[in-house]
């Protein structure tokens, strides 16, 4: 059995050297290339960088990157990759929380990049710098030797509601376990192309970086900008002949927002994974109309469970209104509800979505107390301890035993794919000066974040507050200043009549 | 009419500079969500359609580019 996502490009790459693996608008490389690329920057590191701690990786949306984070799992250290264009208080936050032995970035964000090592004092090197040299094949040999499956291989940040993000730290043996898991639900084989959507240091791009390594397909890294230009994306989508994507819900819904479809059809493309957030029927149908031959899967699952518990493959073309079970666990996933009591909910009964098995993440980085808080004993086993992961969201299985999601418990929404914490958005308005209370919500029909407000500050004024504390995408685009924000008899902040002028039904 | 783009601009983004900024898409500036409410907005201020065709980063990198863009579609 495989213990390590290397020996997965080991053996790919003895089978296929000259195969292209990755491959973006401006480069790309062969599984050979990919492989010898990772050996030298892992050897570089091995040199350089003494310190066991895991190694931040800001880097930009190219093969490169990819590489150079199979180069750290080469080195023996585990990466956590870090967008260097997010607003410097986060990324203060994530370093503070990951204290990392170095900073691997490029050229183009050294400058960036070195601001930040020399405040929290780590060396910072540029792959460029780093790709040169010989293997040091015995120092390689070593490292692996000593590794176990359960290792860690890498940690995502994602949203914490205190305002710290949390980083979700995940074994190779979960990697391969979703990942072989995705393949088969998907049919992913060597023929396939993956167009991948995600940025890199997300969760969701695990599938784009893994699943070439353990079938031989590919992954094109389609642009960012491409996904507000629909006849451009579905262009460069067919020349390259993509054949299978895994992208956000929202990824989907923003296409037929801006009307793709009604010029430039897909002609390749046959296997569509969406997950992220709940996919809206008219959205479903619109693209099942114009891939009448393809397979379209559901995907729920939090970071913590390697961005997987369920799946529901679509079979039957949509109505406008009907609502896409998640499904059944894929292979290797145990996922039951437990209602408030700690008991087993009955089919048709509501309660909390858990998840035990080998997708576990080993918890969140130095963060012991939030650990703990989410990672629990199983209460329906009394005889041993099982961990399993709490997910915070209510599910019912309906009378078909597939499963369905009804929400979450607390205040975390789904935002462009992103989870995003509203405490967290009130937490960083009520910094900016001026500002009295702040209460934010959602509007999910809109796919809007909003933002009411009272005291002296003027719109533009907080949200370049926010756009300090918060990744972009966190920052409400519907901000209203309230003369003072409605309250209920018990003084709480009357959250319906706010929903109310935010629209939300 | 600039005017009235600008606004619409600006309510969406007050942080960003758009009387200067000539790369609001090739440069990863607006998300894909701003665009979507600025194109619904745009279509309902000037009673125009815009259509996959007209979502080209030429056409969306700046003010200026936004405005001849809703001129050549309100002759259509």
């Amino acid at each position: 059995m495989e213990k390590n996502v290397l020996e997965w490009l080991e053996k790919i790459s003895r089978i296929h050297p000259d195969k292209i693996v990755y491959e973006d608008s401006s480069d790309k490389v062969t599984f050979y290339q990919a492989i010898s690329e990772a050996r030298r920057i892992g050897s570089r590191l091995i040199e350089n960088v003494k310190d066991k701690a895991p190694i931040a990786v800001m880097l930009g949306r190219n093969v490169h990157t990819i590489t150079s984070y199979l180069g750290v799992i080469y080195s023996g250290h585990v990466y956590a990759p870090i967008d260097a264009a997010l607003p410097e208080d986060r990324v203060n936050k994530i370093l503070d929380a990951l204290k990392p032995a170095a900073i691997l970035t490029d050229e183009e964000s050294y400058e960036t990049a070195s601001v930040y090592g020399k405040a929290i004092g780590c060396d910072v090197f540029k792959r460029e710098e780093l790709n040169q040299g010989i293997t040091l094949w015995p120092a390689i040999n070593s490292i692996r030797k000593n590794m176990v499956d359960t290792d860690p291989l890498y940690i995502i940040f994602t949203s914490g509601s205190s305002g710290r993000p949390k980083g979700v730290i995940t074994s190779h043996h979960s990697l391969m376990c979703y990942i072989s898991a995705y393949t088969g639900v998907m049919n992913i084989g060597i023929h396939d192309k993956l167009g991948c959507q995600s940025p890199l240091d997300y969760i969701a791009a695990i599938r784009d970086i893994y699943v070439p390594l353990k079938t031989g397909a590919s992954t094109y890294l389609l642009p960012k900008e491409y996904f507000m230009q629909p006849d451009e994306l579905f262009d460069l989508m067919n020349k390259q002949e993509i054949t299978a994507i895994g992208w956000s819900t929202s990824a989907l819904t923003v296409l037929t927002q801006l009307g793709a479809f009604s010029d430039t059809r897909l002609n390749t493309l046959n296997k569509i994974c969406f997950s992220g957030s709940v996919m809206p029927g008219k959205v479903l149908r619109k693209w099942q109309e114009n891939l009448t031959d393809a397979m379209f899967v559901n995907q729920y699952g939090p970071t913590e469970a390697t961005a997987s518990c369920t799946y529901y493959r679509v079979d039957h073309v949509v109505e406008e209104n009907e609502v896409i079970p998640i499904g059944i666990p894929y292979d290797n996933y145990k996922v039951f509800l437990l209602k408030e009591d700690n008991t087993e909910a009955a089919d048709g009964e509501e309660g909390e979505i858990c998840v035990a098995g080998p997708c576990l993440a080993l918890g969140y980085y130095r963060d012991v107390e939030r650990t703990e808080a989410s990672f629990v004993r199983n209460p329906l086993v009394d005889t041993y301890y099982e961990r399993m992961y709490r997910t915070g969201d209510i599910g019912r299985y309906n009378k078909d035993g597939l499963l369905e999601f009804h929400g979450r418990r607390d205040r975390q929404v789904k935002h462009m794919g992103h989870r995003v914490e509203l405490d967290e958005i009130e937490l960083a308005a009520g910094l900016a000066e001026g500002a009295g209370e702040c209460a934010a919500l959602y509007n999910a029909e809109k796919e809007a974040l909003w933002l009411f407000y009272d005291g002296d500050i003027e719109k533009k004024d907080l949200v370049m507050t926010l756009r300090k504390e918060l990744p972009g995408f966190m920052v409400p685009r519907k901000i209203k200043k309230l003369e003072k924000l409605p309250k209920l008899p018990n003084g709480k902040i009357d959250m319906s009549s706010l929903k109310e002028l935010a629209g939300v039904k | 009419m600039r005017e009235r783009i600008l606004e619409i601009l600006q309510d969406q983004r007050p942080d960003v500079d758009f009387e200067n900024e000539t790369e609001l898409v090739s440069g990863k500036i607006l998300e894909s969500f701003d665009i979507v409410s600025i194109v619904s907005e745009l279509d309902d201020e000037f009673d125009i359609e815009i259509t996959p065709k007209d979502l080209k980063a030429e056409n969306f990198d700046s003010l200026e580019a936004l405005e001849n863009l809703i001129e050549r579609l309100s002759e259509e």
